[in-house]
């Protein structure tokens, strides 16, 4: 490869790809090591309940999910210049409105889903205590997805930096955290008291 | 109501996708609830779960809107062959994603050891995450840019692709291959 071959690849070299995204991957797998402790915390729950083990992957991925989609759609909004972060704007409200829409329709789905293979594997959690831990760890878990999506978008907006760039990652990864601490904090209420 | 039309419109236009990415969940859930056994022999499996896949996402969702990106600008053609951009944008994925993945295992190790949980060797952990991260990383590659190029040859916008793509691919094969990087340490170790 020449010296001027590799200048005219631009961003598309490999060695400045990985020298730009390398500590930003570090920085999110810290940040995610979290969730992955309180998983291994919670070892002697899932030893008991199997049943939970099924949940936890989409528990983890379904917040980032639904993060990413408000944040693309409100970057989208603000580089249109059609946003103001006002409260009386009605598309901002109809956003968070088809959020917890999709939230309560996906978890709903996910408590039905875990509970068909627990039928399998002989569990012994009803689907009432499989829906109340699903739902109710899913509708906090959107709340908190679209506060981090309007936090992340507006002040990377304030602070210059394409909230296309950042804000995805960073709600992503914040958000799968917090959903492996309420998925096992409401999971332990439900099933140990 | 004019409201509830509008969340009704972008309710519809979400859902099918993130019923895939449900179905993916569901079924790597069901591959990790097959791993529990396996967490008592390696302490810091359960560490490494939630952090390997969202790795993943991370890594191959900025190389699918990379591409994406590069489609849209026609500096890349939607088929596979030597080409010095897509091949660059692959080959740092590579190096990404299974850095990330052997720093994950030596980062776990660390943690648990400051935690006083007694991790597993620092070898079992690195060569669980070095086989899982090696072999996703081949299939991520493929599938990602293979269905990216499909769904463009066929005029879907790569930009809505990548994100159901790269969740699902990464749920699915992530986990299949975390189970089958376990059962291979597990094997040469005993």
């Amino acid at each position: 490869m020449s010296g001027t071959g590799q200048r005219s690849l631009g961003t598309w070299n490999w060695r400045r790809i990985v020298r730009n995204m390398f500590p930003l991957l570090i920085v999110l797998s810290g940040i995610v090591l979290w969730a992955g402790i309180t998983l291994e915390q919670a070892r002697e729950l899932l030893d008991e309940y199997r049943i939970l083990a099924v949940m936890v992957p989409s528990m983890v991925g379904m917040g980032g999910n639904l993060g990413a989609i408000l944040s693309s759609r409100l970057s989208t909004r603000f580089h249109l210049g059609t946003t103001e972060l006002d409260p009386r704007d009605r598309v901002l409200w109809a956003n968070v409105g088809a959020i917890l829409a999709l939230a309560l329709t996906l978890f709903t789905t996910l408590a039905i889903g875990a509970y068909g293979f627990g039928l399998l594997i002989g569990s012994t959690v009803t689907l009432g205590q499989l829906l109340l831990i699903s739902v109710l760890s899913g509708l906090s878990l959107a709340l908190i997805a679209i506060v981090c999506s309007f936090l992340a978008t507006y002040l990377s907006y304030r602070l210059g930096v394409d909230p296309d760039d950042t804000t995805i990652p960073i709600v992503t990864n914040v958000v799968d955290v917090f959903g492996m601490l309420i998925f096992i904090g409401v999971a332990t209420l439900v099933l140990e008291f | 109501m004019a409201l509830l039309s509008d969340v009704w419109g972008i309710y519809r236009q979400a859902l099918p996708v993130l019923v895939v990415a449900l179905g993916g969940g569901l079924f790597s859930g069901v591959i990790l609830e097959g791993m529990v056994e396996s967490v008592t022999t390696f302490t810091g499996l359960f560490v490494m779960v939630p952090v390997f896949l969202a790795t993943r996402g991370n890594v191959y969702g900025a190389l699918g809107s990379r591409i994406a990106s590069g489609l849209h600008q026609g500096l890349i053609d939607p088929v596979f062959r030597r080409d010095e951009r897509l091949l660059n944008a692959v080959f740092a994925s590579f190096i990404n994603g299974i850095g990330i993945s052997v720093l994950i295992g030596v980062l776990t190790w660390s943690v648990l050891l400051v935690l006083g949980w007694q991790p597993a060797p620092l070898s079992h952990l690195v060569a669980i995450m070095f086989v899982a991260g090696v072999l996703t990383s081949l299939v991520m590659i493929v599938g990602l840019l293979g269905l990216i190029f499909l769904g463009f040859n066929r005029g879907y916008d790569p930009d809505n692709l990548v994100g159901p793509i790269v969740t699902t691919l990464g749920d699915v094969f992530g986990m299949l291959f975390l189970l089958l990087a376990v059962t291979l340490v597990e094997v040469t170790a005993t």
